[in-house]
């Protein structure tokens, strides 16, 4: 099973973690959603799969590019 | 009466000998070159000349240069062919000037005959300048090699073979650059002079010198694809302007491009009919603006229900994220959509968007392309990365291109149109028409950043301020309601976001009598900021 590193396309905070670690995502399901530029921006599951590890929490900055969870498909 | 021989005067044994000479120059660098460049995934340039153009349309020139081998009498063993393969032929029925490298000879590296015969400047480029056509080149080479000394006696100056024609060709004919190997050095800075390019995943890398150079000069150990592969030459650097899974996508992907391109500078974009009546109305666009301001929502989509279907092909849809560019058809007719992308950043211009909305804006006032505006920016990118970047300059840049730009454009705000960013995506110089939807607001900021700095002392002497605050961004806001800009002519229409369609393909229609009376070359003055 291939593992998907999901990346901010953004910097900002982590505003809201919507999918916890375990769960099985359809196809565009929205794993957290970041706040940048005062916008919430959701951090989408493109393909679907199972979530395996958020690497994030609430409040906490991240910066574009960060892997802030991994996916198996 | 006696019967002469049947061939006298006749030149069957030249002919013969043009017949051996033509299926050397077919087999390229041998079957051994050609299986083990098929083993690694990789047509050969003649199979991709073969698949890119129509069929039977190719016209080789130049299928006899090489390296003829011959014995002590002088007797004709065999020829190297020259490792460039290049000629006329039709892509959807139109003439384009197509070449490529043969990698199965040296790699294709260059090759000094006469008369050279593509990859920078050459007959190639002659005949797209020449005949104003097209020019589809096929990279596959490393460029110049070190051993070109042994052979010549002396180092060449840097450029003895150089871009002249190439960059003169940028202002007169569409210029497609499809990146299918490695290529390093003068090829890699070839793919970069085009109007578009290509690349293919795994087997295309692009890079100004690879990775021995890259050790010798820096000591830093890196793969062909670390440094040049999609990774970084599409998504992190804008390089190359778009990926293809498969060598056989690209060449798709090159036919779509040259689509919607007119053959040169002379001439308008071919108009078809898609069989999409102008005035569809589509219901989804009323709700695809959330009502609240903080969320953000899919303008690919509403791209998608305005143009005309299956008309949208997206460039750099890798790059500089925070804005949209394709190319599309509105009625039939070519129009160049940029539209902010709410998902990154808010839409924010950051330098990597100013730079792709000033090249693909540059692109289609080149070609005589109408542009349509989808503005949704909140303004500049800002934050000390944003600074660092250079978003100031390169985003005045796109203003400066912009304004140059004499082709029509049209604005329509979909949400937010803020500051010199918002001012970017107008059209200052011509007719100026900004559409709006109800759900637009504007300024030269925006109200929940600007209330706190401008009523400073007025917020901070109210016994509760957060509250004196609050307050004042309210009255202010009732204030920018879009309507009140409409009744005083400062934004020419808003109209219901089901009449979108309808309402641009008429004025793109109205602009074809505008379009075919300012054809020809753009010349450029001043210099840009």
């Amino acid at each position: 099973m291939a593992s998907i590193q999901i990346r901010t396309e953004v910097t900002g905070s982590v505003w809201k973690i919507e999918a916890q670690a375990g769960q099985k995502l359809a196809a565009g399901a929205t794993i957290m959603i970041l706040e940048s530029m005062k916008m919430e921006i959701p951090v989408i599951a493109e393909d679907g799969g199972t979530l395996v590890a958020l690497h994030v929490a609430e409040g906490e900055s991240v910066d574009e590019g960060q892997v802030v969870a991994t996916l198996t498909e | 009466m006696s019967a002469e021989p049947s061939d006298a005067g006749s030149w069957q044994p030249e002919v013969d000998e043009l017949a051996f000479r033509r299926a050397q120059a077919d087999a390229l660098g041998g079957p051994a070159a050609v299986a083990k460049h098929h083993a690694q995934g990789r047509l050969t340039i003649r199979e991709r000349i073969a698949a890119m153009a129509d069929a039977g349309s190719f016209q080789e020139v130049g299928r006899l240069t090489g390296q003829g081998r011959y014995d002590a009498e002088g007797k004709l063993l065999g020829v190297t062919p020259a490792p460039y393969v290049m000629g006329l032929a039709k892509i959807d029925g139109r003439p384009v000037a197509i070449g490529g490298e043969d990698f199965t000879v040296r790699g294709g590296t260059s090759w000094s005959g006469d008369r050279k015969k593509g990859g920078q400047g050459g007959f190639v480029e002659d005949l797209a300048h020449q005949y104003r056509i097209p020019l589809v080149n096929l990279i596959d080479g490393s460029g110049g090699s070190v051993t070109s000394i042994n052979r010549r006696g002396h180092s060449v100056f840097p450029g003895v073979h150089g871009f002249e024609r190439s960059v003169q060709l940028m202002g007169e004919v569409p210029v497609v650059c499809a990146v299918l190997g490695t290529a390093a050095g003068g090829p890699a800075g070839r793919a970069i002079l085009s109007h578009w390019s290509v690349m293919v995943k795994d087997t295309s890398h692009v890079f100004a010198a690879g990775p021995p150079v890259v050790e010798r000069s820096l000591r830093q150990k890196i793969t062909k694809e670390e440094l040049g592969g999609l990774g970084v030459a599409v998504a992190l650097a804008g390089t190359i302007d778009n990926a293809a899974a498969s060598e056989a996508q690209c060449f798709e992907m090159v036919r779509r491009y040259l689509s919607y391109m007119p053959q040169n500078v002379w001439r308008l974009p071919p108009v078809v009919d898609t069989g999409d009546p102008a005035d569809r109305a589509e219901q989804a666009l009323l709700s695809i603006v959330p009502r609240n301001r903080r969320k953000a929502y899919d303008m690919r989509r509403v791209i998608q229900l305005i143009a005309d279907r299956g008309s949208v092909f997206e460039l750099q849809p890798a790059f500089g994220k925070a804005l949209i560019t394709c190319l599309a058809r509105m009625n039939g007719k070519v129009v160049g959509f940029v539209a902010n992308n709410p998902m990154v950043y808010g839409g924010a211009m950051d330098g990597r968007a100013a730079r792709k909305q000033a090249h693909f804006v540059e692109l289609c006032d080149c070609f005589h392309i109408p542009l349509a505006f989808l503005v949704d920016v909140p303004g500049f990118m800002v934050g000390r990365d944003a600074e660092a970047a250079g978003t100031l300059r390169e985003g005045m840049r796109s203003v400066f291109v912009g304004l140059q730009a004499s082709v029509p454009m049209f604005t329509v705000v979909i949400r937010k149109c803020y500051g010199m960013a918002g001012m970017g995506a107008t059209d200052k110089n011509g007719l100026d028409l900004k559409l709006a939807w109800p759900s637009a607001e504007w300024g030269s900021l925006p109200i929940e950043g600007g209330v706190a700095a401008a009523f400073r002392r007025e917020i901070q002497a109210s016994p509760d301020p957060a509250a004196r605050e609050a307050q004042i961004e309210e009255e202010l806001r009732a204030m920018a309601s879009p309507f009140r800009t409409a009744e005083a002519f400062g934004v020419e229409e808003i109209i219901d976001p089901r009449e979108t369609r309808a309402y641009l393909c008429r004025f793109i229609d109205a602009a074809q009598e505008r379009l075919a009376t300012s054809v020809g070359p753009k010349p450029k003055y001043g210099v840009r900021p």
